[in-house]
């Protein structure tokens, strides 16, 4: 009897084995024989290159499925790959993670859309505006090629390029100028960002409200040439005018009836679409119509969005570039590891506060505030929590932002004097309970909130409770007036290069961002002020005089400045990481 | 039987109503709003006030409600309004399904047969070094926390590693999706699998040792039947059918398990996109998402009772 159970066991399990092993042997059979792929080597993909591409090139196989390259060396991809596929043949191809280098798909292509990092990044380059910010950030014309300011700087006469043209050939006017910066105003275009940049043009509001049909301030002088007029000489006009909601899109295109449009989108700007896999990747190719400067160099940019952790594939030589995530930045960082050298720490436009809720006890009194801001250690936070990856605050826009005070000495770490203050103000016998509310859904909360509360609780003797939010329900709850948290933590990062879109948006009074309900007339009138100011070194005054004042106040403390990480291998030469996204990858080029 | 399915299936339109009315008064009632999350910090509450009205999420409920459901009768699920602003759910969910159901599918083919086969044999060697071995495997593959395993076989399969003078791996893909049969399936697959495959391991063996312990068996052998016969024509058949009613289960479990695999893995399926939309707060994709999960749910329970009916003769509906 129990030979016979054995027998049928051994039977059983060999059963399975083999439809196993059909399996994955009708699998390797599909897969294998494609060059790149894992297993090429054992079923005869031969790695010798064709055609005219030089041998030791890095480049990335030129068909749909993904290339998986061999790598034998740690770190560097040295092994060429034969080209297939039915597109051109490709010898000068660049890969890249999603977007922002956290991997993805973009939500929209939609220029009159683009709310964030991942959108952005693509639209700068299939389309293009006005004008735009080149790699040192400044404004330079695009589409138009020169502008006159006139009406005490409220109105904008653009000149359109002559050669400038869609895609498909078709000449840029200045119809479609308009026809793009109405679509923008458009409530049925449901743009949640165009207000933001484009709000300050004559009549914008109105349409975008239902009131009106039409924008009055934009205006189409002759076939080449566009009239703005805007409502005060603000100075900050041409930064919100290079922001990718008021890029020139094809009136044709748009109203083509595909659903959505800009899966084949006919742009005007260096690189074309030439294809978008959902979750997998997305296609660009070089514009080779391109008007502007420097023409593009590298002919076709691969970004893979899908295929799990960036890092690692880049450290297999499948990406050419990656932003590095949290969790390695201290393994990059460390000089003896090879990756260093591939590294650039890029400063970003953004500022990480805590937030005082100056409506809320004990925050109203600003002697409490200015206290609890003065007994945290931001020197030993960065050292300790953040191994010096961050820079820590001292004012409020960060560095290399226009407007930056070197001098700004900030809040000082004062314990002593931070207990004197407390003992002055209206909570000297005894602060009420507070409550911490931040970002989170883990377990515990980040250590540097945790560190923070314990600097409190040592200087102050204060009380802090942490409460964690998920994201979507924390913005509802900071938003409007009605704010009920206490404390809270916020990281602001620029919509455009002014110092007005932190110190208008953050700290005027009645702006609907100013989350510490601060109200200080007196700093209102100096932003006011600034805003109007022409003279570039008048205004940085305004400003700074108007930080002085409010870090006195601390209705926020600024905490770190924000720094992105980047690993780019050697030979992608002429790329740059600008804290905004601008069109870069024109100046990209591969050395062979 | 024609009258039992007729009654089962006129539940459905009353279950899809509960559960669409308690998943979209969660989420319009509930904390966070699509249009805020789109614009971060940078949302400004005039803003999203006139955006929230252009999709209108400022009229009352029940007209929202009523105006969602007439429109997914007629098949329009709505639009995305954050991770793909206005894209059609329905096709970004048709497009992502075939992904998850191939995923599911290789999931399930080497876990299902692999578990039932473990499960016959740690019943039929009972106390032996084999069953001891089979349960310790169950009691892993159901315990074993798949956020935890996930990044762990990524490390070991997906890196480089240098051990003394050689460097060895990667030896599969770290992920994506390049079809059914390609080496990126091989670690979510598997990951997806275990859940099964303990499940399946632990009901086999208890059926098989339950139906072994009957009499018809005892009779069967007292018969002078092989004692491989009386395993495969009658103690297996009877074992196996028990097991029917956990295929019910094994999908809601694959579905559950997708979420994570997907979103770990960078494979572009249905899991990945609701897990997404949650954070986001996706109210129409998650609506639909929903109702899909609901309707295929309560369908293939349906036709598991209506098979286990006709297999099982001591079933009988009325």
């Amino acid at each position: 009897m129990s030979e016979n159970r054995g027998l049928i066991a051994v039977v059983v399990v060999l059963l399975v084995a083999l439809v196993g092993l059909v399996c994955v042997g009708l699998g390797a059979l599909i897969y294998c024989p494609q060059p790149g792929s894992i297993c090429s080597g054992f079923f005869g993909a031969t790695t010798t290159a064709n055609q005219n591409t030089p041998s030791t090139s890095p480049t990335a196989v030129g068909n749909q499925n993904q290339s998986q390259n061999q790598n034998q060396n740690q770190g560097q991809n040295q092994n060429p790959q034969p080209s297939q596929g039915n597109t051109a043949p490709v010898g000068n191809t660049l890969r890249l993670p999603g977007g922002s280098g956290a991997g993805g798909d973009p939500p929209t292509l939609d220029p009159a859309q683009t709310s964030d990092v991942e959108s952005a990044t693509y639209i700068v380059e299939i389309f293009s505006g006005l004008v735009s910010f080149n790699k040192d950030l400044k404004i330079v014309p695009e589409l138009a090629e020169k502008w006159d300011v006139s009406n005490e700087g409220k109105t904008y006469t653009f000149t359109l390029r002559k050669d400038a043209k869609f895609h498909d050939g078709r000449p840029v006017t200045a119809q479609d100028v308009k026809y793009s910066l109405e679509r923008a105003a458009d409530p049925k275009t449901r743009s949640t960002v165009s207000p933001l940049y484009l709000g300050d043009i004559v009549g914008f509001m109105d349409k975008y409200t239902g009131k009106a049909q039409d924008i009055s301030g934009v205006k189409v002088i002759d076939n080449y040439t566009v009239q703005i007029d805007i409502k005060a000489p603000v100075t900050y006009f041409l930064a919100e005018l290079a922001h990718p909601t008021s890029y020139v899109v094809d009136k044709f295109n748009v109203e083509s009836g595909d659903q959505p449009w800009y899966l084949k989108p006919n742009g005007t700007g260096p690189y074309k679409l030439v294809s978008w896999d959902q979750g997998q990747q997305i296609v660009l190719e070089k514009n080779p119509d391109y008007y502007g400067d420097p023409k593009p160099s590298v002919d076709r940019v691969e970004y893979l969005l899908g295929g799990g952790s960036p890092m690692t594939r880049y450290e297999n030589g499948d990406l050419d570039a990656v932003a590095v995530s949290l969790a390695d930045i201290e393994r990059v960082s460390d000089t003896n590891s090879p990756l260093n050298k591939e590294l650039q720490v890029v400063p970003q436009l953004s500022t990480s506060f805590l937030v005082f809720n100056t409506r809320k006890p004990p925050f109203d009194d600003p002697k409490v505030r200015l206290a609890f801001a003065m007994s945290i250690d931001k020197n030993k936070i960065v050292d300790v929590v953040y191994k010096k990856m961050a820079e820590p605050a001292k004012g409020i826009l960060p560095e290399s932002f226009p407007g930056y005070n070197p001098n700004q000495q900030g809040i000082p770490y004062d314990p002593e004097g931070a207990k004197k203050l407390l003992a002055e103000s209206k909570y000297a016998n005894g602060l009420p309970d507070i409550v911490w509310n931040t970002v989170g859904g883990g377990g515990t909360a980040a250590p540097s909130t945790q560190a923070i509360a314990e600097m409190l609780k040592d200087n102050l003797g204060a009380n802090i409770s942490i409460e964690q939010t998920d994201w979507a329900t924390y913005l509802s709850e900071i938003s409007g007036t009605n704010v009920d948290f206490q404390m809270f933590d916020i990281g602001w990062s620029a919509d455009y290069v002014d110092p007005e879109n932190f110190f208008g948006i953050l700290f005027r009074s009645d702006s609907l961002n100013n989350w510490s309900g601060y109200n200080n007339p007196e700093v209102d009138k100096l932003i006011d002020q600034a805003s109007l100011e022409s003279d570039l070194e008048k205004r940085i005054n305004l400003y700074q005089q108007a930080e002085d004042l409010i870090l006195k106040d601390a209705p926020v403390l600024p905490l770190t400045y924000g720094r992105d990480y980047w690993l780019t291998k050697p030979y992608v030469k002429g790329v740059f990481y600008p804290p905004l996204v601008v069109e870069r990858l024109k100046y990209i080029t591969l050395e062979k | 039987m024609a009258a039992y399915v007729i009654r089962r299936l006129l539940w459905l339109p009353v279950l899809l109503i509960l559960i669409s009315l308690v998943t979209f008064a969660l989420g319009i009632y509930g904390p966070g709003d699509p249009v805020q999350v789109l614009l971060g910090l940078h949302a400004r509450p005039d803003i999203v006030a006139l955006v929230r009205k252009q999709y209108g999420f400022d009229q009352p409920f029940i007209v929202q409600y009523l105006n969602y459901m007439t429109n997914a009768l007629q098949g329009n699920f709505g639009v995305s309004i954050v991770k793909y602003p206005g894209q059609s759910v329905s096709a970004l969910l048709a497009r992502r399904l075939p992904i998850t159901i191939q995923l599911n599918l290789m999931a399930t083919v080497w876990s299902l047969p692999l578990g039932v086969a473990l499960g016959i044999f740690a019943a039929l060697y009972r106390k032996s070094w084999l069953d001891v071995f089979v349960r310790a495997l169950v009691v892993l593959g159901i315990s074993l926390p798949i956020i935890g395993l996930m990044p762990t076989l990524s490390f070991a399969f997906s890196r480089q590693h240098v051990v003394g003078p050689l460097t060895i791996g990667p030896f599969l893909p770290v992920g994506g999706w390049q079809g059914m049969f390609a080496p990126t399936i091989v670690l979510p697959a598997f990951i997806l699998g275990l859940g099964v495959l303990a499940v399946f391991t632990r009901q086999t063996r208890a059926a098989m040792i339950d139906v072994m312990n009957q009499d018809y068996v005892r009779t069967a052998r007292a018969k002078g039947l092989k004692e491989w016969m009386v395993i495969v024509r009658h103690a297996l058949r009877n074992a196996l059918i028990p097991l029917i009613t956990l295929l019910g289960f094994m999908i809601a479990g694959l579905f559950a398990g997708s979420f994570l695999v997907e979103a770990f893995y960078g494979i572009p399926g249905v899991g990945q996109l609701a897990y997404d939309s949650l954070t986001s707060r996706e109210y129409y994709i998650i609506m639909a998402f929903t109702l899909m999960a609901a309707i295929i749910y309560v369908l293939i329970n349906l036709l598991i009772d209506v098979v286990y009916g006709f297999v099982d003769p001591q079933i009988r509906y009325k």
